[in-house]
């Protein structure tokens, strides 16, 4: 919203803006100056208390402070560049990794409130690391405390679904080359694939007997071909895929197929058997979200550097870790608000139906919360069934939530929106403001441990989190 | 009487869509109220006041339905139900196709980003929140919205005053910028008057005679009726002053407003005398000062049109010169020497009731203005004269303001039928955008059936009075409006003003008192 130097109010107007009972603004029609009429609703759903504290937040000094902290945010988050720059194994390389520690999508969480599908994950991880011998073993061992169980997010990484790195797993490590980076570092496991998978529960033989191919075999092939070659600057090729159709969260066919071109020709060089490179090429081929968990941690960097600016009302953080939901701000770091993970509203695979659904887990809403997933459904018509149906309402999605968010990043430009970039930053105020909560792509786990993926659809945040966020900013801009 | 109060979560509608519903829904036979609202503090409050007390209504919420009906038995509310899903059903929303409205005046700003003005007619608690965003946009305001906080609209002027843009309101009803009119706004001629004023229909009146007058008006500034209070002491005003006196376009300054606080006036007048451009002022409610430093104080708003209008050059087209109020009066007294019993004045705008108020107790006449809602029906109280104005905040809250819907003053004037103690009635009609469509056909008609029910009782007649403000270009017509009510036996006369100062020459007989 440019905020030029006013015209006079004695200039007819060049066009007008009404909000409210039509008639006011006939004047103005039959003079013929285009009219826009806004579909009023109350702010904040009219809650007396939320509009004392959105005015108090509005008083111009504050809301200068604000803003100048919001575009310090996106600014920023912009200059982030995350580059994959290898492959290595969680306890190795992921900061506090320790052997008995599992890492979890969403907020914290004891074993005891965990849903079905990341308790799968957890068994799985029991008999992967060799903690138990078989699932009853693991679970008892699990319950009386033989590991212990912290967010992916306390350890500078993020993981789909279950999201559970345990420490032997190999992950991505993702480094900022930006001069203002640090060297920061991100981590997420490497994306399975479909089916029967440890990130949605599933924990039988066939599950580990992958996990096991992708520590021994897919890993050291794709670590010794990430260092023939160099990085691999990510924004550049997410920011390709979202011209080829993909949203970074709920479809990634454009990132895997670039991806899959940068490393081949780096792959062979390694000296492998030419079977060897085939299974790890054929791995990646046969794996529509293999760039999934590279488009995670490269969102997760990105917003790690808008982290502890004060009274910056953006979000840093939003996961879920199948019975809770949680948000952060970039204000405060670390600090979790939290409310009950919702159902997914979504299209089921043949055989499933809702009563089968885990409510939404997760820690792959980072995307949204940096601008792609469902922010950039109007870039993914093909799956656009998500949404409604039609890619006019991807399109709307796309608009709708560039109302909520700090602004926009021309480095993710939407081609179906005339290259608006992606609609960026989700600002806490502007969510209660509009009463419009974030819209999150996103998978559906089984409730059950051990059976998977169920379908796909889409989910919003409860608003538990927003409120309680909300408070604590209004405070926070008090104090700042 | 049954009664029944049904809260319907999470469905917003805006209030002038639910005053149609109430509306609608009361007019259905067997139904005595029917009201729907949004579920407010303030609306919940208001149902309470009329004696509707289920516990359903305090868990309502600002964005939940309240429907609350009261009717003579159960199968009219029953009948109320289902007419109200039926329109609830039928409410508007956008054409197949068609570009959906934007959902905040954000993105609306985004899709018109030339829009150089945001005009709000929400309501009022929700108002000072949509005009704080319009201003940080750097967009001026014009804020229809009345019931604004006081404490809102001294932060929005504060604002503006630093950033360089104008409030026009809480509660401004009309304005002229550029020539296109907002609110309530006649088509009036350009011409070389700019007002500025905290008096809605008074601007009306003002910029609509000074076309009569064959001027007109460069711009018609509404700063809102609290403008010119101790509190915010005029920090609107001064800003128009300024910005007219600046205008190449305007020749003479005219200053129209509600009872300034005194200090405020005192402030004001140093301000006005240093525009640098003659001032006409006409302070409401209050009788002629005395002018000076080419600062003109008039006494009523025709004086102030008819002096402006002589300001700016040549006494231009005499529209009122040629119809003498002596022959007004004239004419009137030789149809009957003096009218018995007393006055009613059912008045639309607010200013307009208090200028009549003045010129009556000028005339040594006991004038009362009710403080509270006359019943269509109910006993006339007191016996003193009475002035209304059917747009006070207890007629109009949760209703339309009568300029809309004259549903309440009609019925008001068809009581007189049963009111043989009334022998005046004086109305006035205020027209333009926004306005009735065809306010003179209903009041006609009002006026006919008042006059027949008394003929039929034996009653002594009628006389009324009225006054038209608006134009022969306003789409109602100014001309065919006093046609329509003259064949109605409506006596029109050129201003308010003149209508009341008629009716008081009536009251005290030939030769005044």
């Amino acid at each position: 919203m440019g905020t030029t130097t006013p015209r006079s109010p004695l200039e007819t107007p060049r066009a007008v803006v009404h909000l409210g009972l039509r008639e006011v603004a006939d004047g103005a029609r039959a003079a013929r100056v285009p009219v826009t009429e806004v579909d009023f609703q109350p702010p904040a759903g009219g809650d007396p208390r939320r509009l004392r504290q959105l005015a108090e937040l509005g008083e111009p000094a504050r809301a200068e402070a604000i803003e100048a902290a919001n575009r310090l945010a996106l600014e920023r988050f912009m200059q982030s560049q995350p580059h994959l720059v290898g492959v290595g194994l969680a306890r190795e390389v992921v900061p506090g990794m320790a052997d008995d520690l599992f890492l979890h999508a969403g907020p914290p969480i004891a074993w005891e409130r965990m849903s079905g599908p990341l308790r799968g994950a957890v068994l799985g991880g029991m008999l992967l690391e060799g903690k138990a011998r078989d699932p009853e073993e693991a679970a008892r061992l699990a319950a009386g405390g033989a590991v212990r169980f912290e967010p992916c997010h306390h350890h500078q990484a993020v993981g789909p679904m279950a999201g559970l790195i345990t420490p032997s797993m190999p992950v991505w490590i993702l480094e900022d080359r930006s001069p203002a980076g640090g060297g920061r570092r991100t981590f997420c496991t490497l994306n399975e694939g479909l089916g029967k998978v440890l990130r949605y529960g599933a924990y039988g033989p066939e599950v580990l007997e992958r996990l096991r191919f992708m520590a021994a075999v897919l890993a050291p092939a794709l670590a010794a071909a990430l260092q023939a070659r160099g990085p691999v600057d990510l924004k550049m090729l997410m920011a390709q895929a979202l011209q080829m159709g993909d949203e970074g969260h709920n479809r990634n066919r454009a990132g895997t197929s670039l991806l899959f071109r940068e490393l081949a020709p780096a792959l062979c060089r390694t000296g492998r058997s030419p079977e060897a490179t085939a299974s790890v090429l054929e791995f990646i081929h046969r794996n529509d979200h293999f760039f999934l968990n590279l488009s995670m941690p490269m969102a997760k960097m990105m917003l790690m550097a808008t982290e502890g600016i004060p009274r910056a009302s953006s979000l840093s953080v939003m996961a879920r870790n199948g019975t809770d939901f949680g948000i952060q701000l970039a204000c405060m770091p670390g600090r979790w608000f939290v409310g009950p993970a919702m159902p997914v509203r979504g299209l089921y695979f043949p055989g499933f139906k809702e009563a089968d659904a885990n409510p939404d887990i997760g820690d792959s809403a980072i995307t949204e919360t940096s601008g792609i997933g469902g922010f950039c459904m109007a870039a993914a018509p093909a799956i656009v069934q998500f949404v409604g149906g039609s890619p006019e309402d991807a399109l709307e999605t796309s608009r709708r939530m560039g109302a909520i968010t700090v602004g926009r990043n021309p480095a993710f430009a939407i081609p179906a929106l005339g290259f608006a970039g992606a609609p960026t930053l989700i600002d806490v105020q502007k969510v209660i403001e509009l009463s419009r909560l974030p819209t999150i792509n996103t998978g559906i786990a089984h409730r059950e441990p051990g059976v998977g993926q169920v379908g796909a659809g889409l989910v919003s945040p409860p608003w538990e989190c927003f409120h309680q966020a909300f408070e604590a900013f209004v405070e926070h801009a008090r104090g700042a | 009487m049954p009664e029944s109060v049904l809260v319907h979560r999470g469905r917003y509608h805006d209030s002038a869509f639910l005053m149609r519903l109430s509306r609608e829904l009361s007019a259905r036979p067997g139904v005595q109220e029917a009201v729907v609202v949004m579920g407010t503090e303030m609306n919940r409050e208001l149902l309470r006041g009329a004696g509707f007390h289920a516990p359903a209504l305090d868990t309502a919420g600002p964005m939940d339905l309240v429907v609350a009906v009261r009717a003579s038995d159960g199968k009219a509310i029953e009948g109320a139900s289902r007419e109200l899903e039926r329109l609830l059903q039928a409410a508007p929303t956008a054409a197949p196709g068609a570009a959906a409205r934007p959902g905040s005046l954000v993105e609306a700003l985004r899709a018109q980003p030339d829009a150089d003005l945001v005009s709000v007619a929400v309501p009022g608690e929700y108002a000072g929140h949509v005009a704080l965003a319009a201003l940080r946009a750097g967009r001026h305001v014009f804020l229809f919205s009345n019931n604004v906080p006081l404490e809102d609209e001294l932060r929005l002027k504060r604002l503006a005053r630093e950033r360089g843009l104008l409030v026009m309101g809480p509660d401004c009803g009309t304005a002229i910028l550029g020539g296109v009119g907002l609110g309530f706004a006649n088509r009036v001629r350009r011409g070389p008057v700019g007002l500025v004023g905290a008096s809605g229909t008074g601007l009306q009146e003002v910029s609509s005679l000074l076309h009569q007058l064959g001027s007109g008006v460069s711009h018609v500034l509404g700063t809102g009726s609290r403008d010119l209070g101790a509190e915010v002491g005029g920090l609107m005003t001064e800003a128009g002053l300024e910005l007219l006196a600046g205008d190449e376009g305007t020749r003479v300054i005219g200053l129209v407003a509600k009872h300034p606080a005194a200090e405020v006036a005192e402030r004001l007048h140093r301000v006005l005398a240093r525009l640098g451009k003659p001032v006409v002022v006409r302070y409401l409610g209050q009788p002629a000062r005395s002018s000076a430093d080419g600062v003109t104080y008039t006494g009523s708003l025709e004086e102030a049109a008819c002096a402006a209008a002589a300001l700016v050059g040549p006494a231009t087209a005499p529209a009122l010169a040629t119809c003498p109020l002596e022959d007004d009066v004239r004419e009137l007294l030789s149809l009957r020497p003096r009218v018995e019993g007393r006055l009613v004045a059912l008045f639309g705008g607010g200013s307009l009731a208090a200028e009549a108020a003045l010129v009556l107790r000028g005339q040594g006449l006991e004038v009362e203005e009710p403080d509270r809602p006359l019943g269509a029906g109910a006993p006339l109280p007191g016996r003193a004269h009475l002035v209304v104005d059917t747009g006070e905040d207890f007629y109009t809250r949760g209703k339309p303001h009568p300029m809309v819907d004259q549903t309440v003053r009609c019925g008001l004037v068809r009581a007189l039928g049963a009111e043989p103690g009334v022998g005046l009635l004086l109305l006035d009609l205020v027209l333009g955008d926004g306005a009735h469509p065809d306010p003179a056909a209903e009041l006609g008609a009002a006026v006919r059936s008042a006059r027949a029910a008394r003929e039929a009782r034996g009653a002594p007649p009628l006389l009324v009075l009225a006054s038209v403000t608006g134009t022969e270009l306003d789409p109602q017509d100014a001309n065919r409006q006093r046609g329509l009510l003259t064949a109605a036996g409506v006596h029109c006369q050129a201003s308010a003003w003149r209508a009341a100062v008629v009716a008081s020459a009536l009251l005290t007989g030939p030769g005044g008192k």
